[in-house]
């Protein structure tokens, strides 16, 4: 059964590899149909979800609004699109277009990440990874996680209000207006808890979660360029995932299936309390109980998860989230993606190394702030204000930012 | 749905009997009590015919403190007091506002034989610095990936998934986990924490091979330490349905004259509600790694009601991360 399944497997490469176009809709229209065959059936008759798992085309979070109700481009719209996304992505690599890589710019040594060292997997056959509202648009925000969003925005662009960013007019300043008097908002705690980069280091607390090495969350976070990679393990009864994310920031992920309720409400963790049951030969997975410090877009220890996971082939598992807050979206959104088996044996998913034990950065950021303000208390250097230590990545990290 | 379930003792097994022999009280209770466990009946044996190791477990000892025999200590870190002498020591300023909260329980250790790890002469001076050093130079206390076997005697639980070709390991302490790979893979490009666990049955003992460590690991809180080339061998023997047998033999030529070897008792938590929670210690560990880059630094003076610790951290020479931005 193993020799059958890795020879379909290297089928299924080829076939990507060959004919990216035309591969997903042969696979699309797999599913169900092929749930009987009892090689993707556990030994003890469950159905398999075992094997590393990772989506391997890049689809938006949100749907362009010219594609409309549809799920999946047309022959025709897939090459414009993915076509034009290459040459936008080639013409960023050589350096035209590319916004940090004018030579000896602040910009220029401010990335980690440039193009030409990067490979970018290629767009998907879906328009969208949500599927539900049926215009594949996250749907609106409630008017309290607006005003919320706002006053955070509000305030992270106070902190950059003095430095060469706002000055110079650059897109990440995003319409502050440069004022060289810092802002006394930079005495202020953040509105909430922190999860994202500000232009403040003076506490761990101000760090990112990238900085912090507290990325992960159970939701779709790939990226363009990176994976999500989960392996899965399954005993009678039981199921197990370990998810390879955010350069070393992957975590395990732990599921109870025995049927009992949820953990009270006290108990709140960073990946939520997963509670799964087989529905027919769908696993259906409902996770609550989120941390407040977790974020996903937003939301926090409201999020709401109701996960379907259905092997559909020999190397395609469909997954469906419901997502659900009702503090942050006016009604629940749907996302879909379809997951590839990677090959066991190359077994090309990594526990570490990990972020935290390799984080010489994010001490140094602090390091760094200190030496800033020794500088500027001794008349040697500028005020601290006016370094902009937030937004020289360029990458953007979330979904919905792409 | 196949369901073997044929009991916890495979006759043919000399050591099994003679376990039966030992604990025979104590399997049929258990089993007693499983089957009136639904709904989450578990197999005492898997659809491919092994001891089925599915399920919580944790250690019951001391080994996390110290592997090798010792004698209850006030605290963690101590510090002299009107005594010259070793065994008069009192507890430091970083434990002693935890008072009895804050010692060292006793053991007779898990090191088989003398009890005693063969250290050569140059890593048994490594190893006392380690314990002088203690809070400066353990990983653990980092909150960096506890390696094995340390994962499997820390005083968290610890979750088995069993299945016929991998069986994985997923720990409490930092979301850390390991794969056992029952077949053929890839070695990972790089020296690691946790190792590179390739497993085998023999018979009803599961046996583990762990390399590919980075050495940055250690033993236990008491400096006991090991280098990039530890090997090790792990047998998983099952002695009922909630005990596991857990011997392990450790090889690593740069610091020890022989191998040697542990073993303890591995036990199932058997509470009707257990589940694995979280102990992201990433999060936890910020104010110790970080906590004296803070612009206003929180812990420089404790004040109690009745006492007044002063804490201030001096990071020693030779620690990589504190040197690199020392810079």
């Amino acid at each position: 059964m193993r020799a059958r399944i890795l020879t379909l497997v290297g089928v299924g490469l080829v076939v990507v590899v060959g004919l990216v176009g035309s591969t997903q809709v042969g696979l699309m229209g797999q599913t169900a149909g092929t749930q009987a065959d009892a090689s993707l059936r556990t030994p003890w008759g469950e159905p398999d979800l075992q094997g590393i798992w990772t989506e391997e085309f890049d689809t938006p979070l949100e749907r362009q609004e010219r594609y409309g109700n549809r799920e999946f481009f047309t022959d025709e719209e897939y090459a414009e699109a993915d076509n034009e996304r290459a040459r936008l992505l080639a013409e960023q690599s050589t350096g035209e277009g590319d916004r940090r890589s004018a030579p000896g710019s602040q910009n220029d040594v401010a990335g980690a990440y440039s193009n030409a060292h990067l490979s970018f997997k290629h767009l998907g056959r879906r328009t969208s990874l949500i599927v539900d509202p049926p215009n594949g648009r996250l749907p609106a925000l409630t008017p309290e996680a607006q005003a919320l969003a706002n006053t955070e925005r509000e305030w992270r662009r106070a902190l950059l209000r003095s430095t060469e960013t706002c000055e110079l007019g650059l897109r990440a300043c995003s319409g502050q207006e440069y004022d060289p008097t810092p802002s006394p908002r930079r005495d202020e705690p953040a509105p909430r808890y922190n999860t994202g980069r500000m232009n403040r280091h003076d506490d761990p607390e101000d760090g990112a979660f990238g900085d912090r090495c507290l990325l992960g969350h159970i939701t779709p976070s790939e990226t363009a360029f990176g994976g999500n990679f989960r392996r899965i393990i399954q005993t009678q009864g039981g199921i197990t995932m370990y998810y390879d994310q955010g350069q070393g920031q992957g975590f395990q992920r732990s599921i109870v299936m025995d049927g009992s309720p949820h953990l009270p409400e006290t108990i709140r963790q960073w990946f939520g309390d997963s509670r799964a049951q087989w529905d027919g030969d769908t696993l259906v997975i409902d996770v609550t109980n989120f941390s407040p410090k977790q974020d996903f877009m937003g939301s926090r220890e409201n999020l709401h998860l109701v996960e379907r996971w259905t092997r559909t082939g020999p190397d395609t598992i469909e997954y469906e989230v419901t997502i659900e807050d009702p503090t942050v979206w006016v009604q629940p959104w749907i996302v879909r993606q379809e997951l590839r088996k990677q090959i066991e044996q190359e077994n090309r998913i990594y526990y570490e190394p990990r972020c935290h034990e390799g984080n010489y950065g994010f001490p140094a950021l602090l390091k760094g702030a200190r030496l800033n303000e020794e500088a500027y208390a001794a008349g040697t250097g500028p005020h601290p204000a006016t370094f902009d230590n937030a937004t020289g990545s360029g990458i953007q990290r979330f979904p919905g930012s792409r | 749905m196949q369901n073997r379930n044929r009991g916890p003792i495979k006759s043919s097994m000399l050591g099994a009997i003679l376990a039966a022999v030992a604990v025979g009280a104590v399997i049929s209770v258990s089993v007693t009590r499983m089957a009136g466990q639904a709904p989450a009946t578990r197999s005492l044996r898997t659809v491919d015919d092994k001891p089925n190791f599915s399920g919580i477990w944790q250690t019951n000892n001391e080994a996390h403190w110290d592997l090798e025999p010792h004698a209850a200590r006030p605290g963690s870190v101590m510090q002299e007091g009107i005594y010259p002498y070793p065994y008069a020591k009192v507890p430091a300023a970083p434990v002693v506002a935890l008072g009895a909260a804050a010692g060292v329980p006793g053991s007779l250790g898990v090191v088989q034989g003398d009890g005693e790890i063969p250290y050569t002469p140059a890593a048994e001076t490594i190893k006392r610095e380690n314990s002088e050093h203690w809070i400066d130079r353990d990983p653990e206390l980092k909150c960096y990936l506890p390696g094995i076997p340390r994962a499997m005697y820390m005083p968290y639980p610890f979750k088995i998934t069993q299945s016929t070709n991998k069986i994985h390991m997923a720990y409490a302490f930092a979301n850390a986990a390991r794969t056992i790979h029952l077949d053929d893979v890839e070695r990972p490009p790089d020296y690691t924490y946790m190792g590179h666990s390739v497993g085998r049955w023999e018979g009803d003992t599961l046996v583990v091979d762990v390399d590919y460590f980075n050495g940055k690991n250690w033993f236990d809180r008491a400096g006991n330490f090991h280098s990039e080339a530890l090997r090790l061998e792990e047998r998983f023997t099952a002695i009922s349905p909630d005990l596991i047998q857990y011997d392990v033999t450790i090889d690593d030529s740069n610091v020890f004259t022989r191998p040697w070897r542990i073993s303890m008792p591995l036990y199932r938590r058997v509470e009707p509600n257990m589940q694995l929670l979280e102990y992201r210690c990433t999060e936890f560990a910020e104010e110790f790694n970080y906590g004296h880059l803070r612009k206003e630094p929180l812990v420089t003076l404790w004040e109690g009601e009745t006492m007044i610790v002063n804490i201030t951290r001096k990071v020693p020479e030779g620690d990589a991360l504190y040197d690199w931005y020392r810079k």
